[in-house]
């Protein structure tokens, strides 16, 4: 059944989609870095084909910006375009009878959609990590990694990663990123067992994603974080400090992991207890 | 009994889909349920396939209750809904090597070229006409061979020759494997040759249950004049499209003659006629209309 999933993803236009989209992001990425390190530098930030940057702007920091923002802000959607669409959409286009007419529990065909929706929500976090590289290595020039305090809450204190650790590092954030879009997923999944159009689903599920995101990152809603899953998903941050607060990470994931389970749980009761007129 | 329902009933917030309806279906029978659009055929069938669930009443389908053991049911039943759900960037054949997993290649190529699909099943679902995925849909509910075969709305798009076909493919799953048949349909003309019952759906509610025969009213006079109303009334029959019917043998010919004569009508046509089973089905359902009002 997972075959049959993969199959109807992959004669979709929605993982070319997305991977053209973060392509088009990175693309953008680049010109806004480069144009921003000329000016922050008075023109002095020298880029050019694979060479050492000894300078803050080098292709690692080029790399964790391009991932920061495109995590947060650019995969989320596809999150949340794959677990809305998975049953919101079949039911629209009333295919979910095909399956609920052969002997296929419905346990069997939601897990089938979710192991398809996590896995390209995956592949394309690994994507984009992947090409955020590519791309600063290549055309921003390599170095080390050096982080400073700032908006971005990247880190509360100066750090400095040699590039080798850096990269070691980076492995350790495409591995822990599928976490937090795996929850978006499962929170999509869920708001597409309640409606009968993907687009409803896809628009409540990014909007309430947005919503709790921005809550979630203002100060002075900080009684409220612990109760939006969007507080926890860029705990990976953690993973780029010169010393890993190994606790924290693991407690970060394990609530990430309980809301997704949670969201999860609902999406399936919904599923399993719902009629399909 | 492979089906059984008892009272049941469905509601849509206010609207009554289904009345108390109690309806069996033997191993190896073919019943058609027929009424118009809108008369309850497709939700009565989703109850079968456990999709919806009854409002009040029971429904059961090899002993059990399809909301509850869907996955039993549909083990040794296959359903095709309409209009047909398919996946349009899919091509035919893939359908069915998904959606009929351990059933060999040749047997759906068998499958694919006996609903007249075989040239087109590597062709994405997305091209095909109406009739086509009609085609599709009936291929895919062929594999693996059911005890029990439901089909909403078989004929829907097909071509006359596509539903001859659909008629010769039906009619062999019967006689040749027994396979029972429940299809829901409006245009009773294209399968009453194929089915031993009949279940007339108005409004949610059962009009009629029973042979083909029976739903056909019995031969009637059908009487031909200049004057019809004259004509009517010195017969004492019914004025119906154009002629004066009578029950068949209430009058001979020289009868009728005379009463013409005497009422000064000219007689143009006497014969016994038997209604078709649409033209049966249509008087029935215009006197529940016509008794409703």
């Amino acid at each position: 059944m997972i075959g049959f999933e993969w199959l109807k993803l992959r004669r979709s236009n929605r993982p070319w989609i997305a991977l053209a989209t973060t392509a088009f992001f990175l693309a953008l990425m680049l010109v806004g870095f480069y144009t921003y390190a000329q000016r922050e530098t008075g023109g002095a930030a020298d880029f050019r084909y694979t060479y050492e940057n000894e300078s803050y702007f080098n292709g690692l920091t080029f790399a964790l910006y391009a991932f920061y923002y495109g995590f947060l802000l650019v995969l989320p959607i596809f999150a949340a375009t794959e677990g809305g669409v998975q049953i919101a959409g079949e039911t629209a286009s009333r295919t979910i009878h095909l399956g609920l007419a052969r002997p296929w529990s419905r346990g069997a065909i939601f897990r089938a959609k979710c192991v398809v929706a996590f896995a390209h929500s995956a592949w394309l976090a690994v994507f984009l990590l992947a090409l955020s590289l590519a791309a600063g290595l290549l055309l921003v020039g390599w170095g080390d990694l050096r982080l400073y305090p700032g908006v971005l809450q990247l880190t509360e204190s100066q750090q400095f990663l040699p590039q080798r650790e850096a990269l070691v590092r980076f492995g350790y954030v495409a591995i822990a990123s599928v976490l937090p879009l795996a929850t978006t997923v499962a929170f999509a999944l869920w708001l597409s067992t309640w409606t009968r159009s993907a687009v409803n689903a896809v628009g409540v599920a990014v909007a309430l994603y947005l919503v709790m995101f921005v809550i979630s990152e203002i100060h002075f809603f900080r009684d409220l974080q612990p109760y939006l899953y969007t507080h926890y998903v860029a705990y990976w941050r953690e993973l780029l400090q010169e010393r890993i607060d190994w606790s924290r990470v693991a407690l970060d994931a394990t609530r990430l992991f309980a809301f997704g389970a949670g969201f999860l749980w609902l999406a399936f009761r919904r599923f399993r207890l719902r009629e399909d007129p | 009994m492979l089906i059984e329902t008892h009272q049941l009933t469905r509601r849509f917030g206010p609207r009554v889909a289904l009345r108390p309806i109690d309806f069996a279906l033997a191993p190896g029978e073919v019943v058609a349920l027929v009424g118009p659009n809108g008369s309850g055929k497709s939700t009565f069938l989703k109850m079968l396939a456990g999709f919806l669930r009854p409002s009040d009443g029971r429904v059961s389908v090899f002993g059990v209750d399809p909301m509850r053991a869907r996955v039993d049911v549909m083990r040794r039943a296959r359903f095709s809904f309409a209009p047909p759900p398919l996946y349009d960037r899919l091509t035919g054949r893939e359908h069915l090597r998904h959606l009929a997993r351990g059933v060999s290649r040749e047997e759906i190529d068998r499958a694919l070229d006996r609903v007249g699909l075989g040239a087109r099943a590597d062709d994405r679902v997305r091209a095909y006409s109406f009739g086509m995925r009609q085609r599709l849909a009936l291929a895919q509910a062929l594999l693996p061979r059911p005890e029990l075969l439901v089909l909403d709305e078989p004929t829907d798009g097909l071509d006359p020759l596509a539903i001859l076909e659909l008629r010769d493919v039906l009619r062999s799953l019967h006689r040749d494997h027994g396979v029972a048949i429940l299809l829901a349909t409006h245009l009773i003309t294209e399968v009453d040759a194929l089915v031993d019952r009949l279940v007339l759906l108005h409004e949610g509610a059962v009009l009629f249950d029973g042979t083909p025969d029976g739903l056909r009213d019995r031969p009637q006079l059908r009487i031909v004049a200049d004057r019809l109303d004259v004509a009517a009334e010195a017969l004492g029959g019914r004025l119906v499209d154009g002629a004066v019917v009578l029950e068949a043998g209430a009058l001979d010919l020289e009868t009728v003659r005379a009463r013409l004569a005497a009422a000064g009508a000219r007689l143009h046509a006497f014969g016994e006629v038997r209604a078709s089973l649409e033209e049966a089905l249509l008087a029935r359902l215009r006197a529940e209309r016509t008794h409703a009002r």
